[in-house]
């Protein structure tokens, strides 16, 4: 048996169709659970709890206002 | 000129774009035609760049090429669709890792991963099935049950003959026949001598020839 025939014989191990589906089913499930864009997430955080989405948003503003002057008072203290 | 290249590349793009959804879609115009090493080459820097359809077309292109590798190196099934999936999601996450040589395929640098992936699988070894003691999938909707008969007759003959080998001639043999690289392909993704390999694939090739005419029969061919 020659390198051409072997070769040849090997594309018997090729996947079934019901292999192919399980694959791709499986890639395509965690690349689409992770492609998710950052505003894609907080659109979908903003429809599901608008209240909870509205607090973190706050959260975050307050603390980027008062992250500078915080560290500043630290390192003058230190 | 320039606009020929372009409208001949972009009619070539829609051909492979046309089989792979058809091939997904469950039609018969059976895997996707390869595409050239330069197509393939734009095809990664479009998928870099954020394209999904070009990470996508990616995928296609490779996937039952680290299929018919692995499925040589493992012993089951289910292995072989496992270490395809985390071999195909590292290749596509970590494109951005891919450098471009000269000489240097991206099927080759597709390979590397899933023998790296298929030897973390051999290092956690768990129970095995044997190669022969699995039911078989159920054969493709609309194939001829007497060619799915003998589809898996012979594909029973390779995986026996397979399992007679050692661990690194299944690994050669498979990187030479299922991902069709060259000896000096196979010794970068091995890290083995080429000449070695060459040694290696003589050898595997005539054992694996007799075994497989004993196997079939000499009626019975796998050509």
């Amino acid at each position: 048996m020659n390198d051409e025939e072997l070769g040849g014989v090997w594309t018997v191990l090729h996947p079934t169709l019901g292999q192919h589906r399980r694959i791709d089913a499986r890639v395509s499930a965690w690349l689409e659970a992770h492609d998710t864009s950052l505003a894609a997430e907080w659109s979908g955080l903003f429809r599901i709890a608008p209240v909870s989405a509205l607090g973190l948003v706050a959260a975050s503003a307050v603390s980027i206002a008062t992250a500078p002057p915080l560290i500043w008072l630290a390192r003058a203290l230190i | 000129m320039i606009e020929a290249a372009m409208r001949h590349s972009a009619a070539s793009a829609l051909a492979s774009l046309f089989a792979a959804l058809s091939w997904h879609l469950g039609g018969d115009a059976g895997p996707p035609a390869p595409l050239t090493d330069e197509a393939i080459a734009r095809l990664v820097e479009q998928a870099r760049a954020g394209d999904t359809g070009a990470r996508h077309m990616l995928y296609v292109q490779h996937v039952d090429r680290v299929f018919r590798t692995v499925r040589g190196m493992l012993r089951s099934d289910a292995d072989a669709e496992d270490v395809t999936q985390d071999a195909m999601l590292t290749v596509l996450t970590s494109l951005h890792q891919y450098t471009p040589r000269a000489g240097a395929r991206f099927a080759a640098w597709v390979t590397t991963i899933a023998v790296n992936t298929a030897r973390r699988r051999f290092r956690r070894r768990r129970p095995e099935l044997t190669a022969t003691g699995e039911l078989p999938d159920r054969p493709d909707h609309g194939a001829d049950p007497a060619d799915s008969l003998d589809r898996e007759r012979r594909r029973r003959a390779l995986l026996t003959a397979l399992a007679e080998l050692s661990e690194r001639e299944r690994m050669i043999v498979s990187l030479r026949y299922g991902a069709e690289l060259n000896a000096s392909e196979i010794g970068v993704a091995t890290g083995i001598d080429p000449a070695a390999i060459r040694k290696t694939l003589e050898r595997a090739r005539a054992r694996l020839g007799d075994r497989l005419e004993a196997l079939l029969g000499s009626a019975g061919g796998m050509a």
